[in-house]
């Protein structure tokens, strides 16, 4: 009987030996063209409307001219290398950036047709409407229900205490907490498994009821089952919010969002439906990154 | 061999040697320690060798004839007549009854055993009690110094002891028979000071510290808290800020004379207070403890995690709220323990109290923050310059008491910082 | 799209990716070689009447049959252990889906045989072989040519194959009506056309496989997916 050896003989069937070609050199830099993102950066009615963004850290250029939509109860997720923009990006939208001095953004952010960086525009209103959850899980070093109620009692959102404990049930019900902390409200919070702090630092930020919620890498401290839980929960609050993910975990902004951005050292490079950037990118940086090409 | 287990060999002779070294170090922190404390033994074994014996003083109890006629007074409750009254005579003779040896020669030697004050405790008793006059009490009165230094320290040469052969034996007599005694002294805790070792106290200057440091405490922790708050919190990055930072920091080296210096030139000669009271000491060494308490407290607020200031921010607290709600609970532990190692550093300085004249014999207990008032180190001082060996050992019974409220107020800090330390 | 093509399999951080991916594509060439082989030799053996090697076609089956399993499995383990994402994951599933087509290409060399089998005992005039030996040449063309486009990412090539596929439906159209003749001249012959009529029908679908593979390079090159739509849509997305 022949072997396999004979049978494949034919030459075309074996390209290693065809020449490959010389590979040109071509830094990245190169290849993106500023302000330029393929894809569907823009959206009808957006929630956020973003024009022409620029970061500047003293005299670095961090954000380099960019123009995105965030629809209304959109999930998007921001993924990109290390130093590329996407956390500094996030935190224009509710101006955490504000408390680094040297930190100074142009362009047009609005937030419902709103001036987000409007000077007489107060910082706290803003952040009311657009909470946030950090990376590192970081409860308050105190009781479970002071935690979540931090926010209502500084906004004034309760005037007597049943209101509150209502808000209280409610949020952490909506943060799949409710069952796990309803017997110990008044323990203290830090003696919580690091994903159940992460899930009730997020209703902590559900408590002011927010219209958006930015999550700066959310899991990236929390084991997988806890990721899971958190994943789930992101799905479940999609429904009623307008989520902005940043993510180290290319598989975790393909689970959970329904756009996704690409970011490169500063630069907006391709945003598209999320399907469409894990199957077919358009852009070839944003290819070489989520096919592990470089990172 | 291959290469490994080549490698494992090299490495397995270069661990004796590895453990030796280890030992060696592990021997230089042992012999470090052992030094610190040895010198630390010697030095409380010297102040309580020293001072152990000023806290018992001598007495001499026996029957004294409160007798109108020797005393020349028939009315106890009229005060023309107790200012002319003697009161040292029934004192003598009771004295002298209990010398059985003792003749009516022998009376300025018999006076000599009592205290020159032990006429004011009859007096102040009669004062009190006028209807004493007249019957025969047992009192307890206090011996003279020398018969107190002799009764403590009859074999110990570097003590001079001034009595005559004659009052060495009836004192002799004396303590065999039960008269002179010895006991806890409550004298040193119950006076100021005194010209007479064994009527000094050190109450005026544990009160005149104790008001110093409430002038310090009420005047640097607000001060010092808020100022700390404000370079880390609030203060815009700038040249000026960076300027202050590093000045505070100077302060913090700068030797406490010059605070005394300062606070002469400041406090005393350009708003004219007055000098050696509590509210100038208090606001000298407030000065002194300020940078120490700043940059404690900065440190302290530093340690705050930033990811909780972030979180109060990320729900949109302001920035006031942050601080207060978040950060300086968290710091607080801190702060406290940076202030009162302060107060601690404050307790025990001597130098910048020196200038303000702090430094005065002062026999009153201070009533209040502008009595005039001495401090304990400055107590320490004094004392310890006086060549009556008598002072020497109050001195070292004063150290005694500082070291004990040092070590009071560190343990304060310690457990309040368990106690208020919160974990994240 | 400007995806540098040479750069299909390797440049990943993980060299172990590298590996894994280049791996798979040459078991995938390797078992298309074979199945390429098997097609040509089934033929042969027909037309040369040689029942021998029409049994040995057969049992070299079972090779192709193991080779799919093990480029199966090779997949799945690439898919649980690397997570690829974009045209690694349309490599891999194009693969995957590639290997069925091939495997069933052997299965089409494997029914040839069999007829070749039965026709050589038989041992009659050869009638309709002109028309197996042009289709066949057809066929095997355009099988080689798709395995030649998915070793070279050549989705234009891949574009060619697929309108290739027309004229060989063609071919077996005009072939069938030609033995149809025979069999209506003398109803003898109709056992025997019939058997050629399958062997005609195998090497049809051995060339609706090769345009099945020829879109899955379109999809892996391309990102785009061009079954079941008219040729012109697929040409606007080579073309672009």
């Amino acid at each position: 009987m022949n072997t396999m050896n004979t049978t494949v003989t034919k030459e075309a069937a074996m390209p290693d030996e065809t020449p490959v070609p010389v590979q040109e050199e071509r830094p990245a830099e190169t290849i993106i063209q500023e302000g330029a993102t393929v894809g569907t950066p823009f959206a009808d009615d957006p929630k956020f409307k973003l024009r022409n963004v620029e970061v500047f850290y003293g005299q670095d250029r961090a954000i380099k001219n960019i123009s995105l939509d965030i629809a209304r109860n959109e999930v998007i997720a921001f993924i990109g290398p290390s130093g590329c923009g996407k956390s500094t990006f996030l935190r224009c939208l509710n101006r955490m950036n504000d408390s680094i001095d040297i930190c100074r953004v142009k362009g047009d952010l609005h937030l419902d047709d709103e001036n987000i960086y409007d000077p007489k525009r107060d910082v706290v209103e803003l952040r009311a409407r657009v909470g946030m959850v950090f990376q590192k899980p970081n409860p308050f070093p105190k009781s479970i229900y002071d935690n979540v109620a931090y926010g209502p009692r500084i906004h004034g959102l309760a005037n007597r205490k049943s209101d509150l404990d209502d808000i209280v049930e409610n949020s952490l019900r909506k943060a799949g907490l409710w069952e796990e902390a309803k017997d110990r409200l008044d323990a203290t919070a830090t003696g919580m498994s690091g994903g159940q702090q992460q899930r009730l630092c997020i209703a902590r930020a559900i408590a002011v009821s927010p219209e958006v919620i930015l999550m700066d890498e959310p899991c990236s401290a929390l084991d997988p089952i806890a990721t899971a839980k958190v994943e789930e929960l992101i799905a479940e609050m999609s429904e009623s919010y307008t989520i902005v993910i940043v993510t180290h975990s290319m598989q975790q902004a393909a689970r959970v969002s329904h756009r996704t951005a690409y970011f490169h050292l500063g630069h907006l490079v391709e945003v598209n439906e999320t399907n469409k950037v894990f199957t077919a990118p358009e852009h070839e940086l944003t290819e070489s990154y989520i096919t592990g090409r470089f990172g | 061999m291959s290469d490994q287990s080549k490698q494992a060999e090299i490495v397995r002779q270069s661990l004796k040697r590895r453990y030796r070294k280890e030992r060696r170090f592990r021997a230089y922190g042992i012999i470090a320690i052992a030094i610190a404390l040895s010198a630390l033994v010697v030095l409380f074994a010297d102040i309580i060798g020293k001072g152990h014996s000023a806290f018992i003083k001598t007495t001499i109890t026996m029957d004294v004839d409160i007798d109108g006629e020797m005393m020349y007074l028939d009315d106890a409750s009229d005060e023309r007549q107790m200012k002319m009254a003697d009161f040292v005579e029934p004192l003598i003779q009771a004295l002298m009854r209990e010398i059985p040896g003792a003749g009516e020669s022998d009376r300025d030697a018999v006076r000599d055993l009592l205290n020159p004050y032990a006429s004011n405790q009859l007096r102040d008793a009669l004062k009190e009690y006028p209807d004493l006059l007249g019957t025969t009490q047992t009192m307890e009165l206090l011996s003279h110094t020398n018969v107190d230094v002799y009764v403590k320290h009859a074999g110990d040469d570097n003590y001079s002891i001034k009595l005559n052969q004659q009052q060495r034996e009836w004192v002799d007599q004396l303590v065999e028979k039960g008269v002179v005694d010895t006991s806890f002294n409550d004298v040193f805790f119950s006076r100021g000071d005194s010209r007479d070792p064994s009527r000094a106290g050190i109450l005026g200057a544990i009160v005149g510290s104790l008001l110093t440091m409430a002038v310090t405490l009420v005047l640097s922790f607000p001060i010092g808290v808020a100022a700390a708050i404000y370079l880390e919190e609030f203060a815009p990055q700038n040249k000026l800020t960076d300027f202050i930072e590093v000045n505070i920091n100077n302060l913090a080296a700068v030797p406490s004379i010059i605070f005394g210096l300062l606070g002469l030139a400041v406090f005393i000669n350009l708003f004219g207070m007055p000098r050696s009271v509590p509210v100038v000491g208090g606001l000298v060494l407030t000065l002194m403890t300020l940078p120490t308490i700043i940059i404690s407290s900065r440190a302290a607020i530093k340690s705050v995690p930033p990811s909780i200031r972030e979180a109060a921010e990320g729900i949109g607290a302001s920035k006031m709220q942050v601080v207060l709600h978040h950060v300086l609970p968290l710091a607080l532990p801190g702060m406290l323990t940076g202030s009162i190692i302060g107060m601690a550093q404050a307790l025990g300085e001597t130098a910048p109290l020196l200038l303000i004249g702090m430094v005065a014999f002062i026999v009153d207990v201070p009533g209040g923050f502008l009595d005039s008032a001495t401090v304990l180190p400055v107590q320490v001082f004094l004392w310890a310059g006086s060549p009556e060996l008598a002072f020497i050992e109050r001195a070292s019974a004063a150290i005694m008491v500082l070291l004990a409220f040092l070590i009071s107020m560190n343990a304060l800090a310690i457990w309040m910082r368990k106690r208020l330390e919160r974990r994240w | 799209m400007p995806t540098s093509k040479e750069n299909m399999y390797g440049d990943h951080i993980s060299h172990q990716f590298n590996d894994d991916l280049s791996s798979l594509k040459n078991d995938f060439l390797k078992m298309g070689g074979l199945v390429e082989q098997q097609t040509t030799d089934a033929v042969n053996a027909l037309i040369d009447g040689d029942g021998h090697a029409a049994d040995e076609i057969r049992a070299r089956d079972k090779v192709v049959d193991r080779m799919e399993m093990d480029l199966d499995e090779e997949a799945t383990r690439l898919i649980a252990r690397r997570q690829p994402a974009a045209r690694d994951l349309r490599f891999v599933i194009s693969v995957i889906k590639m290997v069925a087509d091939l495997e069933r290409v052997g299965d089409e060399a494997k029914k040839i045989a069999k007829f070749a089998l039965t026709l050589a005992e038989e041992g009659q005039a050869p009638r309709g072989y002109v028309e197996v030996r042009h289709i066949a040449n057809h066929v095997t063309a355009m099988l080689h040519d798709a395995l030649d486009a998915f070793s070279r990412l050549d989705a234009e090539q891949a574009l060619r194959i697929m309108k290739e596929d027309k004229r060989v439906d063609e071919e077996y159209q005009a072939a069938a009506r030609t033995l149809l003749t025979f069999m209506m001249e003398d109803t003898r012959n109709i056992s025997r056309c019939m058997a050629v009529m399958w062997v005609l029908r195998a090497l049809e679908r051995v060339g609706d496989h090769a345009c099945n593979i020829a879109e899955n390079v379109i999809y892996m090159v391309e990102g785009e997916d061009v079954r079941h739509t008219p040729v012109e849509e697929a040409e606007k997305v080579v073309g672009r």
